[in-house]
């Protein structure tokens, strides 16, 4: 099983620390590298492929360096943020050059793979300087991954595509990490890694702020308050009962687009899940929903930066 | 799959490159100013005047060799690296299971044999136009050599050039004028490190007593300890560029 290994890893350009001390073992699935701009994703990603030695501490693909050494680039790939390409190839030359430089013993076929996978096979013979930003993209990672790493990494892989090819993209990553690849996605736009991403490495000023499922992070924030919204069939009735649990300190009445219901706040989030139901129940009132409204990953994130 | 292969694709990509930019387009339209200006003299001058030896040479130095050839050699020395740092393409290839300096060996080369390719008219059809019996076939091959030996040691440096500057193509043009159209041609010790002077003293040895290209040529022992050097240089340079080329510097 592939994996990635950063141990103390930190980088600095003089003075400035772009990467402060960071440390995490990624395996097969989708990492999420987020953060918001400048706090240091690309720089992680360049030291995981190995284009940027650590500056103290280490970065590992199955216990091995990647500086230095072209073969990890049979396992191992990178589909950089900036959007250039060789505008004078087409796509198709820019994919199965790619392949031959692979040295695949099909480049040919390699290519027709590749460029099948990121639908563009209509556009694979004209040159990649008439492609839009999405269609660049596209072909910057069909040439990525013409010869099937191990390990995949994308920076800001979703720029530029609509929204029908991001949907796309994500059903193709997914593919890929179900294959047991380890996919590692660095973004500064929540929304596309909500879904995706297995795992997230949340990057603020350099340093890890945190690590692992962006609920289990959640939870583990426990100097935030837990927010849940409830409907039911006699939501007055209810805030009143739920007021009586120590744990819950603030109960809201909403009416919002979505229908009215109750915005409660909780230090406790198991409590609230154990009394919630007890409570209804003894008050006679039927639960409509509930629902967690600050565990979405942008509200993690927006936690973690605001630290 | 071989190394054959990579080397194929490496020496592809080199000459697509080269070949893509307008640059190049500039550079074939420099290489055919010679045919023009030998046109101008055929017209004007009667050839059994006995003058056709004269003006090629003259041509050859201080137009093809003394100037032709090493803003050719700016304009695809400095390209063969510059565009891909520039642009971030050069993340393409060093992504890949291919060894660094086979991508700087390859990219060398392809700048050397277009830089060439390209002067080859430079010399071939002023000849063609202006030949005669003093001026055997001989005549334009020992020039040829010349512009081998003058674009082998212009590449390397203007590669190194476009490898650590942005503004490689205005440092190599200021080069061309200062160091190459003034000072070597006034300044006896600088000489000893001119491409031109060495592309001279080769065509020069070629070509024997039968015509005089330049008065004191650099010695062929002087060529092969700077050249040498030269060369080492230029493309050691351009190989550490590369080797430390860090993306994210870049960005």
């Amino acid at each position: 099983m592939t994996a990635i290994e950063l141990r103390n890893a930190s980088r600095w350009y003089g003075n400035v620390v772009a990467v402060n001390d960071v440390s995490c073992v990624l395996g097969a699935g989708i990492t999420g590298l987020l953060g918001p701009n400048g706090a240091g994703k690309t720089t992680v990603l360049h030291m995981m492929a190995g284009l940027l030695m650590p500056s103290a501490g280490y970065v590992l693909i199955d216990g091995v360096a990647p500086a230095n050494d072209s073969s990890i680039y049979r396992r191992l790939t990178l589909v950089p943020e900036r959007e250039s390409a060789y505008s004078f190839l087409t796509g198709r030359e820019f994919v199965r050059m790619s392949a031959r430089l692979q040295q695949l013993a099909d480049a040919e076929d390699a290519a027709t793979r590749a460029i099948r996978l990121v639908e563009l096979e209509d556009a694979q013979h004209r040159k990649i300087g008439t492609y839009s930003k999405g269609m660049r993209q596209r072909i910057k990672v069909a040439a990525a991954l013409v010869h099937n790493p191990d390990v995949v990494l994308l920076d800001e892989p979703f720029n530029g595509m609509d929204p029908r090819q991001r949907l796309h993209m994500m059903a193709v990553l997914r593919e890929e990490a179900a294959r047991g690849r380890v996919i590692v996605i660095s973004s500064h736009i929540l929304e596309e890694l909500n879904d995706l991403a297995d795992n997230v490495l949340v990057m603020v000023a350099g340093r890890l702020a945190a690590s692992g499922h962006y609920r289990a992070i959640r939870r583990l924030m426990t100097d935030r308050p837990h927010t849940f919204m409830i409907r039911s069939s006699d939501d007055r009735r209810l805030a009143a009962a739920l007021l009586s649990d120590a744990s819950v300190f603030g109960v809201e009445l909403s009416t919002n687009g979505n229908g009215s219901g109750i915005i409660v706040r909780t230090s406790e989030r198991s409590t609230l899940t154990h009394h919630l139901p007890r409570a209804a129940r003894d008050a006679g009132i039927r639960l409509l929903e509930i629902r967690p409204t600050d565990e979405s990953l942008e509200s993690v994130f927006s936690y973690l930066v605001e630290r | 799959m071989s190394a054959f292969t990579v080397d194929r694709t490496l020496i592809w990509l080199s000459a697509r490159q080269l070949f893509a930019k307008r640059r190049a387009v500039l550079a074939l339209g420099l290489s055919l100013v010679p045919l023009v200006v030998a046109l101008v003299f055929r017209l004007l001058v009667s050839n059994a005047s006995g003058s056709s030896g004269d003006f090629l040479i003259g041509l050859a130095r201080d137009l093809v060799i003394g100037a032709l050839l090493p803003l050719t050699a700016v304009l695809f020395g400095t390209t063969a690296f510059g565009g891909d740092i520039e642009d971030g393409t050069l993340l393409y290839l060093l992504l890949k299971p291919v060894a660094r300096w086979r991508v700087v060996i390859w990219k060398y080369l392809i700048a050397v044999v277009s830089t060439v390719a390209v002067m080859i008219p430079a010399i071939l059809l002023p000849w063609f136009v202006v030949r005669g019996p003093d001026l055997p076939i001989q005549v334009p091959l020992s020039l040829l050599a010349g512009l081998v030996v003058g674009s082998v040691f212009y590449c390397a440096g203007f590669l190194a050039l476009g490898a650590w500057t942005r503004r490689a193509l205005v440092v190599g043009l200021l080069y061309v004028v200062a160091f190459e159209m003034v000072l070597s041609r006034n300044l006896t010790g600088v000489k000893s490190i001119s491409a031109r002077e060495f592309a001279l003293a080769v065509s020069q040895k070629l070509l024997g007593n039968s015509a005089a290209l330049v008065e004191k040529p650099v010695t062929i022992a002087t060529i092969w300890t700077m050249g040498t050097l030269m060369l080492v240089v230029g493309v050691g340079l351009t190989l550490l560029k590369v080797r430390a080329y860090e993306a994210a510097e870049r960005l």
